[in-house]
């Protein structure tokens, strides 16, 4: 942090030139560009041509898409996996970086846990989209009605919006549980009608000594409490697919597969949003390449995790060579052929050697090259999923190939868009950086000499409870 | 309301140092605080001396969604039944599942309505004791005081230790 003034001890609370470090944090909040305008604008154009093909195929009917017999799951199911398996790191790496302790997760945590929560928003959107008949959604509801209709509970559709709903609320909640003390802070410092948005949004936070104390422990609860939830939101979104007798998709692997993969495309999607904050909002001081250093090597883990995966799914198959599941992966190299290697090329062929590279991990253009090509890789694996599986379905009389219409592409840009608008208007009017975790930081944070150098030494503060018995 | 004695300090130290003379004074536990921008080490300024209990309303909370996953599942088998070869099927792994589900929704709500219960988040009094300056790294040392005499050594106290703009207010601490 370059405004950083000389650390003599762990001290005084202001390290930096607070105003300065407030202006530099909240530029989001504080200044409004005609970019902004223009990026809404452009976003809300999108998601209104989405929403306008979404009416046209709800009033003409789920024939105008290229959905057909056998193929009856198609790019919006891919969609639906995707966007749930990108919300998957926001708010598990925020958990896990909290848990731990990690010094350098501050800067990363507010933008990561937003994205958690708008990716499941438009996840959880996907399923109704598909419904055919979506004014029906509400007979998912379990209430007492005169149809006799109940879900079925043994479904595991049913479970996805058991576990969807839980942890969209619960991210939503994570989110604005950390938000708080900046809500206070943004309160405290802000006048008109921002001041009141504030001060109903941080419920009264002042910061005593006793609110610290048990915020502290409602975060660090809120993040024991997560990290199982996300686990099982993937694997039950894995046993849609792996609960049917589906060649392809029949699999006791699916689940922790689905999990690896969700975090690989999680941890991409945080490098791609962490360096349009960076480059947007100027925040060069604060997200440093230290920090895409440190996402690299996450990247780089769950890259080699993620081909260890596929390739014990794929050899497995291989040497059974049972003939069901071997025509699907057979199709692999025929008509999916495109799709396959783009998978592979771009989820391992570039990133592995890439990442790495010390110097592309801490170069911000160069790591988003195999941040991206892990999200359009994520993409194509999750068609691969669902596709061929259904074209190449046990009866070879009825196999067909799909190609998504027009409509679908409108209604997922739509959805994209979505995304883009929910994050902009966040930004526009929450505290995009974790700033009170960033002074918390800049608190503990002291110099230390060892020999002819200094370093900078992170006091943890442990076992208060132990110290004071 | 009451009156509270408040200091800013510039650095812990100096509040360490006053809220060490406060406790000359012979104050109730729990009456003198910080308020600053950034959580204080437990014991760096002041102690505080009430056990955090919503940890407890957390398992709570766990218990009563795992009933409740565990009645929706099983009053669905036994007012829905789908009968296949004669009998009911009530299937245990969904039965978990959808426990499970509802188990950590009921912990995650009752973490965030025990936790701002006990943060006194939602409560809003006529006048509670804040200052904002606390974001230009300053902290907030409050001490609740009763009687002049208290008072004022209070603000002596505060002065000594090198507080700026030491004050008395009424309000909610």
């Amino acid at each position: 942090m370059s405004a950083e003034a000389p650390r003599a001890g762990v001290d005084h609370l202001a390290r930096t030139d607070e105003a300065a470090l407030f202006e530099r944090l909240s530029r989001s909040n504080l200044v409004t560009t005609w970019r902004w305008y223009l990026g809404v604008a452009a976003a809300g154009a999108v998601l209104l041509w989405g929403l306008i093909v979404f009416l046209y195929m709800a009033m003409t009917g789920m024939g105008v898409t290229g959905y057909n017999r056998p193929v009856f799951w198609g790019l919006y199911e891919a969609s639906l996996v995707f966007w749930i398996g990108l919300s998957h790191s926001g708010t598990l790496i925020s958990a896990i970086l909290r848990l731990t302790h990690a010094d350098w997760r501050a800067p990363v945590l507010r933008g990561a846990e937003a994205m958690t929560a708008f990716t499941l928003m438009v996840g959880g959107l996907i399923p109704i989209v598909h419904l055919g008949r979506n004014w029906r959604v509400y007979y998912a509801l379990p209430y007492p009605s005169s149809r006799e209709l109940w879900p079925n509970m043994r479904s595991p559709l049913m479970w996805d919006a058991m576990a969807i709903t839980t942890y969209l609320l619960g991210s939503l909640t994570f989110l604005y549980v950390g938000m708080i003390p900046d809500l206070a802070l943004l309160r405290d410092k802000s006048a008109g009608w921002r001041r009141k948005f504030y001060s109903a949004l941080s419920l009264g936070f002042r910061g005593t000594h006793a609110q610290w104390r048990r915020y502290h422990v409602a975060s660090t609860l809120f993040a024991i409490l997560i990290i199982p939830i996300a686990v099982s939101v993937h694997s039950i979104v894995s046993w849609d697919f792996a609960m049917a007798k589906t060649p392809g998709w029949h699999s006791t692997i699916f689940a922790p597969y689905f999990v690896v993969g969700a975090i690989f495309s999680g941890i991409a999607g945080v490098v791609i949003v962490m360096a349009i904050l960076r480059k947007v909002f100027r925040l060069e001081s604060v997200l440093t390449p230290l920090h895409f250093d440190n996402l690299g090597k996450l990247l780089l883990t769950m890259t080699l995790l993620w081909g260890y995966f596929y390739f014990t799914e794929f050899l497995t198959v291989w040497y059974n060579r049972n003939p069901e599941e071997w025509e699907v992966f057979s199709s692999y190299a025929g008509p999916y052929l495109p799709l396959f290697l783009t998978m592979i090329v771009c989820n391992f062929v570039i990133p592995f050697p890439m990442l790495c590279l010390k110097r592309v991990r801490r170069s911000i253009s160069l790591i988003l090259v195999p941040a991206c090509s892990i999200v359009i890789g994520m993409y194509a694996e999750r068609l691969l999923i669902v596709v061929p599986s259904l074209a190449r379905r046990n009866d070879p009389f009825i196999w067909a190939s799909y190609f998504p219409t027009w409509v679908e592409f409108s209604v997922m840009a739509g959805a994209a868009a979505m995304f883009v608008l929910l994050y902009m208007l966040f930004a526009k009017f929450f505290p995009i950086m974790a700033i009170s975790d960033i002074k918390e930081r800049l608190f503990h944070a002291t110099d230390r000499t060892i020999g002819g150098t200094t370093v900078e030494s992170i006091a943890q503060v442990e076992g208060e409870e132990e110290a004071r018995a | 309301m009451s009156t509270v004695i408040v200091g800013l300090f510039n650095n812990v130290s100096a509040a360490a140092k006053a809220a060490r003379d406060l406790q000359a004074l012979s104050l109730p536990a729990g009456s003198v605080t910080t308020i600053s921008a950034v959580p204080l080490p437990d014991g760096s300024v002041v102690t505080d001396p009430a056990p955090v209990r919503f940890p407890k309303i957390v398992i709570a909370g766990w218990f009563v969604g795992a009933a409740a996953g565990l009645g929706l599942t099983l009053a669905t088998y036994m007012l829905y039944p789908l009968v296949t070869g004669g009998k009911t099927i009530v299937s245990v792994p969904p039965t978990l599942i959808i426990t499970y589900e509802v188990a950590m929704l009921g912990a995650l709500l009752a973490t965030l309505f025990g936790g701002g219960r006990e943060l006194g988040l939602l409560r809003f009094p006529p006048k509670t004791i804040h200052d904002p300056r606390i974001h230009d790294g300053k902290i907030a040392l409050c001490a609740r005081v009763e009687g002049d005499d208290q008072a004022g050594r209070a603000i002596d106290a505060m002065k000594d230790a090198g507080g700026i703009d030491v004050r008395p207010e009424e309000g909610e601490l």
